[in-house]
């Protein structure tokens, strides 16, 4: 379902010299699975999770979603593929607060090929225990709620992979647990692919899969060889 | 979704300042269309006005302006007056011989007099009445020696087979207001001018009460007056009130009240133009007015500066010199031909091929005073007045004040008005502008949800067009609201009505880009092309909300959703 392979990627800084941030020589994720990656703060796990969403293009490399090569296309076409297949769940929720628990989650569908459907925004939203909090603004949820909204939001286009990076870090312990629960749980009721980045040991510990990018990374490999 | 709702949502979710941006746009739009509305309304007054029902102004020669100004709008200062005999050229044969035989009459009694007096001076008694028969047999020989070759009294004037009717106006003289500051002008004239002049779109005057006055009034004699609508109203005068005229403008040198009272006979309905605000006497009762008489050089070597009681006196047909005539009688007597002289005459020529031609034909020969075929000039006016008046053609003097005035002020408020459009249209930038920061947060969010560049480019165009439109449409209904409210005031002003879906006039509104577009036959259409300037405000607006929209939605299309996203 997801396929990286030689992935490198470094940021030109304003004075010109380039810093290599990521180097991956393998990395796959098979339909419907889930993983967990964990590493420290600056490992490169935003900057990966941006790569296979297509928001940033990789220095070299090849992605695979799907079995579709998108590295190769152009900038439209990795957005519309973005909106088919992929879905992003935010640490900080991201819910747009112009607009109501349903209309974020129909966001979420506007700028797919496929026809966007309330009915499903609404099931979703059942789904993550919201279905009373339909036309509610994001400002006045709560936190855990917030969250729960941007996974329906993030699973509408019944995509193929689902990224979430660090959706409990914001989120307060109660309700922890049951947004990871949320986001799994959907995840396998879809057959969605989900790589989930999270910094909670506990959480990691739930996974059968779990992937440490500071040791995979070899650019942070490497610089801790050094040191 | 879609972006509409997207964009509304946007506008929603910024509602103050949405609401801020949306009423300083219809503020602008609100301008415009007033200003749009009321140069209609100025154009409209203006060309209703100048329908006026003649073709031409006699009048002293000058400022062709100041004379169309002075009589079309009874505006500023009295101009110079020609003699009365360019009216008598107007007349029909009755009419013109009626006023020369007064004329000779007059001249009878004076040569009377003359005689009486030469009789006297050499202490010759006259006995019996002997004297005065010779006196009065000299005065005979006299008329009918000269009365055909003076006057050709069996002609018709000069110039009346080419016209409708040629109407005496004099003006200079103004009613005040008792114990106030505001006057209104005086226009001495007779009847014709209420029977034959029409007011645009063959509209007459109307009497809200009372009547006209007769040239030879019944009931007023010679004093009768009518009263325009806003002279009426403003004075609190009736029908049966006096009023008395001041000479010049009051409180100017040389302006005093005069003594003769003139009796209301009628007040004029409403008529939207400058008649409202004049007071109309008649002119016979205007001439008696002591100081209006005119001290004429005779070239004949008579003298007719005399005293006006003594000359009106000899006027009278069985008058002797020492018998004395009561006020009433002097006052049913009629000044003479060369004692009247007139501001101007108001003239519809008879133009059959309805091509203003027939008015120019006639200016030639009015203005080089070619009366001589029917009237021995010679013997009234010296040369200078023989030759006093000029036509203007007061339609193309009307368009070219509105050319020179109306035309550039339209402009200049035009141009500042189109500044306002355009400060507010910054409004919505400077709106857009101001949240951009959470704007771009938003935008990348939408970017990881698959949002193309020119998805969110399109979010914030269709913003700020939604804005300008919400403006625009705003400030136009407010704008026709405000008019139609002002309408009645507008209407008793300017006599022109006001809706709702009036437009403002149309215009060649692409005659701008003459410049631009060459010399094309495509080019020429475009540039004659005419439509009412406010169909284009809210495409205008709209091109306007592109414009400044074009920079939010760069900046949407280049926000770096990667950095964005983590604000
Ligand atoms: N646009 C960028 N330009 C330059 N450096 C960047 C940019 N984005 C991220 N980095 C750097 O890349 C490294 C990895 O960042 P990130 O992927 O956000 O780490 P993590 O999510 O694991 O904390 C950090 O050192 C960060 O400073
Ligand atoms: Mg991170």
């Amino acid at each position: 379902m997801l396929e990286l392979k030689n992935v490198k990627k470094a940021f030109v800084q304003p004075d010109g010299t380039k810093t290599p941030i990521l180097d991956l020589a393998e990395y796959a994720l098979a339909t419907g699975e889930q993983a967990v990656l964990i590493g420290p703060s600056g490992c490169g796990k935003t900057t990966l999770l941006h790569i296979i969403a297509g928001i940033t293009r990789p220095t070299s490399g090849s992605v695979k979603i799907d079995g579709v090569e998108i590295t190769r296309f152009s900038e439209a076409t990795r957005d519309r593929l973005r909106a088919n297949k992929l879905g992003y769940v935010f640490q900080t929720f991201n819910l747009l607060p112009a607009f109501s628990a349903l209309e974020n989650v129909m966001l979420g569908m506007a700028f797919s090929s496929g026809r966007a459907s309330s009915a499903r925004a609404r099931d979703l939203l059942q789904r993550v225990g919201l279905g009373h909090r339909l036309s509610s603004r994001p400002k006045t949820m709560s936190v855990g709620e917030q969250q729960r909204v941007a996974v329906a939001r993030a699973l509408a286009n019944r995509p193929k992979v689902l990224l979430a990076d660090e959706p409990t870090a914001n989120v307060d312990p109660a309700n922890q647990q049951a947004v990871i629960d949320l986001i799994r749980e959907n995840c396998r009721q879809e057959g969605v692919a989900l790589l989930l980045v999270t910094h909670a040991m506990n959480v990691a510990d739930q996974f059968e899969r779990v992937d440490r990018l500071d040791e995979i990374n070899r650019v942070v490999a490497a610089a801790r060889g050094v040191a | 979704m879609s972006l509409w709702k997207i964009a509304w949502r946007s506008i929603q979710h910024r509602g103050l300042g949405s609401l801020l941006t949306v009423i300083s746009m219809a503020l602008g739009v609100m301008m415009v269309v007033s200003v749009l509305s009321i140069n209609g309304l100025v154009s409209r007054s203006f060309k209703s006005n100048s329908s006026f029902g003649y073709d031409l102004i006699v009048g002293a020669r000058g400022g062709g302006t100041q004379l169309t100004l002075s009589s079309v709008f009874f505006l500023g200062r009295a101009v110079e007056t020609i003699p009365y005999e360019y009216y008598l050229a107007f007349c029909d044969k009755q009419t013109r011989s009626e006023e020369f035989r007064n004329s000779i009459a007059y001249r009878a009694n004076i040569e009377q007099l003359r005689a009486l007096e030469a009789l006297d001076s050499v202490s010759v008694a006259p006995g019996g009445g002997g004297w005065g028969a010779i006196a009065e047999g000299l005065a005979g020989d006299f008329l009918i020696r000269h009365q055909n070759d003076f006057m050709q009294l069996d002609e018709r004037g000069l110039f009346s087979n080419y016209v409708n009717f040629a109407i005496p106006i004099l003006l200079g003289d103004t009613y005040q207001i008792e114990n106030s500051e505001a006057y209104f002008k005086v226009c001495a004239t007779n009847r014709d001018y209420f029977d034959k002049l029409t007011l645009g779109q063959g509209k007459k005057f109307e009497l809200a009460s009372g009547r006209f006055f007769d040239n030879e009034d019944a009931e007023a004699g010679y004093f009768g007056c009518v009263m325009g609508s806003l002279a009426a109203k403003m004075s609190g005068k009736k029908v049966g009130d006096q009023i008395k005229v001041t000479h010049g403008i009051p409180g100017e040198g040389g302006s005093h009240l005069h003594d003769q009272l003139f009796t209301v006979l009628g007040i004029l309905e409403p008529t939207g133009t400058p008649n409202d605000r004049v007071v109309f006497v008649n002119m016979e009762g205007f001439y008696l007015i002591n100081d209006h008489v005119k001290p004429v050089v005779e070239s004949s070597g008579i003298n007719l500066r005399r005293d006006r009681d003594e000359a009106r006196a000899l006027a009278k047909e069985d008058v002797k010199p020492d018998s004395d005539l009561t006020d009433e009688e002097l006052s049913t007597v009629r000044l003479p031909v060369e004692q009247r002289e007139l501001t101007a005459l108001l003239v519809s020529v008879f133009d059959e091929e309805g091509y203003g031609l027939a008015a120019q034909y006639l200016q030639q020969p009015i203005e080089q005073g070619n009366l001589s075929s029917t009237l021995n000039w010679s013997r009234f006016r010296p040369l200078q007045a023989q030759t006093s008046a000029q036509c203007v053609n007061p339609v193309q003097e009307v368009m070219r004040l509105f050319v020179y005035f109306v035309e550039p002020a339209k402009w200049i408020l035009l141009a500042l008005t189109t500044l306002i459009c355009v400060v507010s249209g910054l409004s919505i930038l400077v709106g857009i502008y101001n949240s951009m920061n959470q704007r771009q947060h938003e935008i990348a969010v939408m970017r990881a949800l698959g949002a193309r560049r020119s998805h969110v480019m399109m979010i914030m165009l269709t913003e700020a067009v939604m804005l300008a439109m919400a403006g625009g449409m705003l400030g136009w209904l407010g704008g026709r609201t405000l008019n139609v409210a002002l309408s009645p005031i507008v209407e008793r002003q300017t006599g022109v009505p006001v809706s709702f879906w009036d437009f403002a006039p149309a215009e060649p509104v692409f005659a701008v880009l003459s410049p631009v577009l060459g010399s094309s036959d495509f080019a020429a259409k475009i540039v004659k092309f005419q439509m009412s300037p406010e169909l284009l405000l809210i495409p205008g607006l709209i091109i306007l909300a592109v414009l400044v929209g074009v920079y939010p939605a760069i900046s949407a299309y280049r926000t770096d959703v990667a950095k964005s996203l983590g604000k």
